[in-house]
């Protein structure tokens, strides 16, 4: 394994999660698909702390912080879509235009 | 052992990620985030990041998976199943990650020459330590925005019961 593989596994995943937050219509789906971007770049920092720096482990405190900040990230979020979907009535983000009064 | 480790856990990871962008029902497509970011927590496993490993599938799959899980199905709605779950610029979209992708296999090729060389081992002291060392303003930086984050909750999902509405 070198680290080419991880590297594009990272970069698919991420791309996949990109192509997810573009396309969804449900705002759920949108904050699933920033999940998925997260862990790619978790995954990269995982990788290039094993082959580029095997003797620290400091790629590996920067993704627990990306978790950390992944976790709050996602409660403001799911609070914040509840409170929308309260006032709105709806899901999907092409309807909310709460802005336009 | 470790490559087949390697792309058992990635064929995983890459076939429920993209059950999650496609899928119709919310509610099978956050049942395919957890199991996606359980098998991003594999990878951390075979990359030797043991304590990360341990993180993902508690924060991760224990925390976030289940609590996207609660909200859909606390938002989702019968209805939601018979209408188109992606708006109409999905092939804009392709394109756009089509592209990224061929620039990221280039910038990619420069890292192919890399191996390593030693055995995994422990991380989870030299992280600690790491933490109360130099990391230690972060550290508790990230405990101030998670406080923040916890009243921001409470505050954005509270209902004043005494407003007529």
């Amino acid at each position: 394994m070198t680290l080419a593989h991880y590297l594009i596994i990272g970069a698919a995943l991420f791309l996949i999660g990109l192509f997810g937050a573009l396309t969804r219509r449900n705002v759920i789906g949108i904050l699933m698909s920033i999940e998925l971007m997260f862990n790619a770049a978790n995954i990269n920092l995982a990788a290039f702390n094993r082959f580029l720096h095997p003797e620290g482990v400091a790629g590996q405190a920067v993704a627990l912080f990306i978790i950390t900040i992944a976790a709050a990230e996602v409660v403001v979020g799911l609070a914040l879509v509840l409170a929308i979907v309260r006032n709105t009535d709806t899901l999907y983000v092409e309807e909310f235009n709460l802005l336009k009064g | 052992m470790e490559s087949f480790s390697f792309y058992s856990m990635s064929a995983v990871a890459l076939v429920s990620a993209l059950l999650v962008v496609t899928l119709r029902n919310a509610v099978h497509s956050a049942l395919f985030l957890g199991l996606s970011l359980a098998a991003v927590g594999g990878l951390y496993a075979v990359l030797g990041a043991d304590f990360l490993f341990g993180g993902q599938i508690l924060v991760y799959v224990g925390g976030i998976a289940v609590l996207i899980m609660f909200v859909v199905m606390l938002l989702g709605r019968a209805s939601d199943l018979h209408l188109r779950q992606v708006n109409n610029q999905w092939m804009a979209a392709l394109l756009v990650c089509g592209i990224s992708f061929l620039g990221l296999w280039k910038v990619i090729g420069l890292f192919t020459a890399s191996k390593t060389q030693t055995p995994p081992r422990p991380t989870t002291h030299e992280l600690g330590r790491l933490m109360l060392a130099e990391y230690a303003v972060p550290f508790e930086l990230i405990s101030l925005v998670l406080l923040a984050a916890l009243l921001g909750a409470i505050f954005f999902s509270h209902i004043d019961k005494k407003e007529p509405s």
